[in-house]
């Protein structure tokens, strides 16, 4: 029986996960393009990265291509696990299953 | 902490939004470099038809396809991230490849069919086909597709009814150009 995930189950850091681990086969995913897919605002999404990178769950790059700062996330594989068993949780629940 | 049947059906329906926007911006990313190469490639080949006599026109398509086809593999693959994904990349270029052959066949059957002598409507009916084909698939998984067809149809259908003196040069700088800015929208998504 999976369980629910507090951590990952805020609505903006579960937008973030699912993101994350839909674009995993590309590698790290820039920080402009994620604040796009989630539609989260600059301030919002640094401080939920945070949270999910102290707990493990996502790598945080940061670099410079030429002059321009970059910052690049990606899910790590305890990130990886943790958003499956969330995943897993909730079809449970819809189905029924977690009585 | 337990959360309802209700919250966890609107957590996994967020899900499937956020990965379906994920994969459309995924999909923008890749397809806008190869949108500005065939803006690159109309443009050159319309020129070619504007200055040069109707013998030469396959020749001149024909060199521009081949060099098309061969760069749009190599930027399908450039754009990926692990081996699974350039994989995965090569096999979508390469369903690429056949779809264009199979549109390519369909505009040969069009001309064996209808055998146009008009050369300004030889010339304009690929684009509008093209424009409707990139609208199709806006339809289904990339929205800003849609204006970028529409455009390109709409364009090519001015210059066939209002700009027929110069219509190849027409098609070169706006329909390629078109082709260029759309590539370049979908690149900054």
């Amino acid at each position: 029986m999976a369980e629910l995930n507090e951590m990952i189950h805020q609505p903006l850091r579960l937008k973030i996960m699912a993101a994350l681990w839909a674009e995993r086969s590309g590698g790290a995913v820039e920080f402009a393009r994620l604040k796009k897919v989630s539609g989260a605002t600059d301030g919002n999404l640094g401080s939920h990265l945070t949270v999910l990178e102290k707990a493990g769950y996502v790598e945080i790059e940061k670099d410079f291509v030429g002059k321009r700062p970059r910052t690049r996330i990606a899910v790590t594989p305890a990130g990886g696990k943790a958003y499956r068993g969330h995943v897993e949780y909730l079809r449970q629940v819809v189905e029924g299953l977690d009585r | 902490m337990t959360i309802s049947r209700a919250e966890a059906a609107q957590a996994l329906s967020d899900i499937d939004t956020t990965t379906g926007r994920s994969r459309t911006f995924g999909a923008y990313r890749v397809t806008g470099p190869i949108l500005m190469l065939w803006g690159v490639i109309w443009a050159l080949g319309y020129t070619g038809m504007g200055l040069w006599p109707v013998e030469r026109w396959g020749v001149v398509w024909g060199v521009l396809d081949v060099v098309g086809v061969a760069l749009t593999i190599l930027l399908a693959r450039r754009r990926s991230g692990t081996a699974a994904a350039t994989a995965a990349s090569s096999v979508a270029a390469w369903r690429g490849l056949a779809t264009a052959l199979v549109i390519m066949l369909f505009l040969g059957a069009s001309f064996a069919i209808f055998q146009p002598t008009d050369q300004n409507a030889y010339m304009t009916f690929p684009v509008v086909l093209a424009g409707f084909i990139y609208a199709g698939i806006g339809i289904q998984r990339m929205p800003r597709l849609i204006w970028i067809g529409a455009a390109m149809a709409g364009i090519a259908l001015i210059g066939f009814y209002a700009f027929q003196p110069i219509l190849p040069f027409w098609l070169a700088v706006v329909g390629g150009g078109g082709l260029l800015a759309g590539g370049l929208w979908l690149r900054s998504a």
